[in-house]
């Protein structure tokens, strides 16, 4: 029976075509409002790397002077990065299958070619467990090696655009470029990769869903050649010395670092690891606040760092508030719509539908409309994701609709059809059959 | 094949208690033609929609085919309602928007028939009532006696055992309401028992018994130019 209720429900599409492209309208709009904010909303908390999120840690401590503090505050960003000293002695522990600490740096490319001038980029000096780590793909060559790390050679790992805007589309592995004013050796080139969010550079210039760095040198060179940092650092009421050697021996905050453990369950280890390195510390001198040692795993970072910000979160429920709207209006609609089938409803009691027969057709008549209007609320998503794209280009990496999206939009549209049609289909169900075939 | 024993039906609102029917007793034999005349307000309708599984009563005994149908609840109804029943009212009560073989397949759906059963019903029942060249068509495109003989041929469909025709052929003209009843007469000639309400005498005398029905209770009953019995309190068996 369902089948010939679905063929009666696209019949109906056509009766009273004014209300019913107002209904499928009403519908479309509601759901497109609301599919498209979760749409934003479902890649900005994404998890780019699910199958292991729940291992990687971003270790936190508490370097910053006593003054002003209030115990048990909540932690500030400075705190959300490392000093030098730190982040140098957790490469050194054995904690973890992979450890990488990383720093963004930005400055001139000068091309080889005589067509296109030098012009700036923008890079991160991470060590060489980063791409494994963050399972970065590669098109040609490898990351450099460990001794690359322990030397601090000028090595490089080129972006996918990036090589080919420097030396065509050949494989440049072996080639020489010259970025921050060095000639670097190009190991490695990576293969598209566009993780949304950028959960490895959440603190940084182009934050988590800014374009992909275009260049990768190790740390250690980095350090060597003293290459600026090109990102935040708090410094507040630290003592340092000058230069970027003065940096590198205070307590200034300015490096990410990810652990990677075997498995989650590996988490209480780290932390007692952190909480004796503390303790150490301490005994140095260091870490006057006695604060709490943190571990986030890539959620909690995401959580920490409000990745998805309180505005996202209100303009989800405004947009769901607006589906609301829409369904009170549907089921008025509907109620219309149902009004003007009494008659219908009793010729067809009459003729043996049981109020159930009747509760199905016309229940499986709105999901129809439901259905049309996911089929419009669909197209009109595609279109506001391409006006957010065109207003905001961070947005623009996570206004994209993807599988399970756009099944939530279809399911979105009928569900919300069928709860606005519970009201007027019941309302259907209880036409008295004697009294409208009398009065036809 | 129809037997209501002291039945009653009594409409009440928050002030008053109406009596549309009281007392009612009528039996009808298998392949009977009945008629029932009365006065508007007489509980024609009423009668009609109890007999119909439309409207529940409010006392007494209502036997449908053998099926006591007291107390059954809507399923049950409904069931017994598309097996056993056909209607045929005096608007027609076709569906607009859906073809005259879609209308005839209505009751047939409900019936859980096949697909090929259900198209061989509806073509012997459109071809009996002579439209079996339109079954494309939508009622609009019909006049009202061929719009009566669709309902007609929706109601012959599933076969039902008791005909019911609430004034049939009150919208039509002399000459399209007498092709109707003809009709009736070659249907219920084929063993269809048939119970026709209607205001006209003339129709009432070609049955083969009419029921007067006035004030909620039966008060004369004519068999083919004899009358039975005109009892004063008029509760009467045939």
């Amino acid at each position: 029976m369902f089948r010939y209720y679905f063929t009666l429900g696209l019949r109906s599409l056509r009766r009273n075509r004014a209300l019913t492209a107002l209904m499928v309208l009403t519908l479309a709009v509601g759901v497109a409002a609301s599919v498209s904010t979760v749409t934003i909303l479902h890649a900005m908390s994404g998890d780019p790397l699910p199958h292991k999120s729940d291992r990687l840690f971003v270790p936190m401590i508490d370097v910053v002077p006593l003054k002003s503090y209030v115990p048990g505050a909540k932690p500030t960003f400075g705190q959300a990065q490392l000093a030098y000293i730190d982040a140098n002695n957790f490469m050194a522990s054995n904690m973890g299958v992979r450890r990488t600490v990383m720093y963004g740096v930005a400055g001139p490319v000068e091309p080889a070619r005589t067509d296109i001038g030098a012009f700036q980029a923008q890079g991160l000096a991470p060590t060489r467990d980063f791409f494994a780590m963050f399972e970065v793909p590669f098109l040609y060559g490898q990351p450099w090696s460990e001794a690359d790390d322990a030397s601090g050679a000028d090595v490089i790992v080129l972006s996918r655009s990036l090589a080919e805007k420097l030396l065509g589309t050949v494989n440049p592995v072996g080639r020489r470029v010259t970025v921050l004013g060095q000639p670097y050796l190009v190991s490695g080139v990576l293969d598209h990769w566009d993780p949304v969010p950028r959960i490895h550079r959440i603190i940084g210039s182009k934050g988590a869903f800014g374009t992909e760095d275009e260049f990768f040198i190790p740390f250690a060179s980095a350090i060597r050649h003293e290459t600026r940092h090109d990102g935040g650092m708090a410094c507040s009421g630290v003592e340092r010395g000058p230069g970027f050697q003065g940096t590198l021996t205070s307590d200034c905050t300015w490096l990410q670092f990810w652990f990677e453990m075997e498995s989650a369950g590996q988490r209480g280890e780290l932390q007692a690891y952190l909480d004796s390195y503390a303790a150490e510390q301490r005994k140095l001198g260091r870490m006057p606040r006695h604060a709490p040692n943190a571990l986030y795993n890539v959620k909690e970072w995401m959580v920490f760092l409000n990745v998805v910000d309180n505005d996202n979160k209100l303009a989800a429920w405004l947009a769901f508030g607006f589906l609301l709207l829409c369904l009170v209006n549907t089921i008025g609609l509907l109620l219309a719509k149902f009004s003007v089938r009494a008659s219908e409803v009793g010729i067809r009691r009459a003729l043996g539908a049981t109020r159930r027969d009747i509760f199905r057709q016309f229940l499986t008549e709105t999901a129809v409309i439901g259905l049309a209007g996911g089929v419009l609320g669909l197209l009109l998503a595609y279109a506001a994701l391409a006006v957010v794209r065109s207003q905001s280009k961070e947005l623009g990496t996570v206004a994209h609709m993807d599988i399970p999206m756009l099944l939530l939009t279809f399911a979105v549209s009928v569900l919300a059809a069928l709860l606005a049609g519970l009201l007027p289909t019941w309302r259907a169900c209880q036409v008295t059959p004697a009294i409208q075939l009398k009065s036809q | 094949m129809l037997r209501m024993q002291n039945l009653s039906k009594v409409y009440r609102t928050h002030m008053i208690e109406t009596h549309a029917l009281r007392g009612f007793d009528i039996h009808v034999q298998q392949g009977e033609f009945v008629t029932v005349t009365g006065p508007s307000g007489s509980g024609k309708t009423s009668f009609l929609n109890i007999a119909g599984l439309l409207e529940e009563f409010t006392d007494g005994e209502y036997i449908l085919d053998g099926v006591n149908v007291r107390g059954m609840d809507d399923n049950a109804r409904s069931r017994l309602r598309n097996e056993k029943l056909g209607f045929i009212f005096q608007g027609f009560n076709l569906i607009p928007d859906l073809s005259l073989f879609d209308n005839v397949d209505v009751p047939l759906r409900y019936r859980g028939f096949n697909r090929a059963e259900r198209k061989e019903r509806i073509e012997d029942a459109l071809a009996k009532v002579g439209l079996a060249s339109r079954m494309k068509h939508y009622p609009a495109e019909l006049s009202g006696g061929q719009q009566q003989r669709v309902a007609i041929a929706r109601a012959l469909a599933g076969s039902p055992k008791l005909l019911l025709a609430d004034e049939p052929t009150g919208n039509l003209d002399t000459q399209m309401a007498r092709g109707v009843m003809e009709l009736l007469e070659e249907i219920n000639a084929q063993g269809t028992t048939i119970l026709m309400v209607t205001h006209d005498p003339e129709l009432a005398l070609r049955s083969q018994r009419n029921v007067h029905i006035i004030d909620g209770q039966v008060s004369d009953l004519v068999q083919h130019g004899a009358t039975l019995s005109a009892r004063p309190q008029h509760a009467a068996t045939v």
